[in-house]
């Protein structure tokens, strides 16, 4: 396996981002914060990239949002450092979009700094042995892209571009039936189960 | 009923790490390896607009300096933040003023005793 001399593994690995805060919290101590934002340096440089299509100006973009994650950590308490430090990149990255095209483009997520992403949602769900044997049925409802995609993906453990070269789609279009496929079957299945909670 | 049903609607709490990350952006993990990669990456929407920038950068072997670089100025960034309050608390330190008051007393009380002994 490639090694990557300059991404080490990290050996605070076994702190949860939430012990590192508190660490921070307690003794203030910067270095805290240091080992907490090197964990998601590669992912902000992705959000940044995608959102300003610039490498120069995303690395200045990572750097800006390290240090306005510092200030606001030493003023604010943060629960869900994940999901707050995501919206910060979103939100800094839209400024600086709308100060390239001299307006707002898109929509801040407030959902983000709530809660980690509807965790309980899908458990309660997946609790529901009902739900699996609706599954196949649900898979049937999708369309016949999705449908494929879905069970390529999930069924028989294909990567993207696997089913990109038994399918014929691109890779974005893989993953964008899988997406959508995913989401849909959700919808179904929780339809299905309302329906069968409301007696005809 | 195929046990893999479960997998479409669970939520995998592993998190994929840089390396992994890397490794799969250079098209560098086998297929099964890639799989496991994207069903994760599949349950997190940073991770997911983070692999679709990365794939933007053309030359993916520069990807790792550039996190090293903008770790190493992090930790430049951090260090300096230090250094300054250090000194800050050095300035807050009590003693530092109560042994500036006590060098003024020294002079003044020297000051009245040179005088008194010029007088007498």
């Amino acid at each position: 396996m490639v090694y990557f001399p300059f991404v080490k593994a990290d050996k605070y690995q076994h702190i949860t981002d939430q012990q590192l805060l508190r660490q921070f919290y307690a003794d203030q101590n910067n270095e805290w914060l240091g080992i907490l934002l090197q964990r998601y340096t590669l992912l902000l440089l992705g959000v940044c990239m995608k959102y300003l299509k610039n490498e120069e100006e995303a690395k200045d973009s990572v750097q800006q949002i390290f240090l306005k994650v510092i200030q606001e950590l030493q003023k604010y308490k943060v629960e869900y450092f994940k999901s707050w430090i995501y919206m910060v990149a979103k939100n800094h990255c839209l400024m600086k979009l709308r100060d390239r095209h001299g307006k707002m483009p898109v929509e801040i997520n407030d959902r983000l700094a709530a809660a980690p992403e509807e965790e309980t949602d899908k458990n309660a769900i997946l609790q529901n042995d009902r739900t699996l044997e609706l599954m196949e049925a649900a898979l049937k409802e999708l369309n016949p892209e999705q449908q494929r995609c879905v069970t390529l993906f999930y069924l028989e453990k294909k990567s993207y571009q696997e089913i990109s070269n038994a399918t014929g789609f691109t890779m974005l279009q893989v993953k964008s039936y899988i997406q959508n496929g995913k989401r849909n079957l959700k919808i179904i299945i929780e339809n299905k189960l309302k329906d069968e909670k409301i007696p005809s | 009923m195929p046990d893999n049903y479960k997998d479409i609607l669970s939520n995998p709490s592993n998190e994929v790490d840089q390396e992994t990350l890397l490794l799969y952006l250079q098209n560098k993990l086998s297929e099964e390896k890639k799989h496991e990669v994207e069903k994760k990456l599949l349950e997190s929407e940073f991770a997911e607009d983070a692999i679709d920038g990365l794939q933007q950068i053309k030359d993916k072997k520069q990807i790792a300096c550039m996190v090293e670089m903008l770790n190493r100025d992090l930790k430049n960034k951090l260090k300096k933040k230090k250094r300054r309050r250090e000194k800050m608390q050095l300035k807050d330190q009590p003693w530092i003023y109560i042994v500036i008051l006590i060098f003024i007393l020294l002079i003044i009380i020297s000051f009245f005793i040179i005088q008194k002994s010029l007088h007498s």
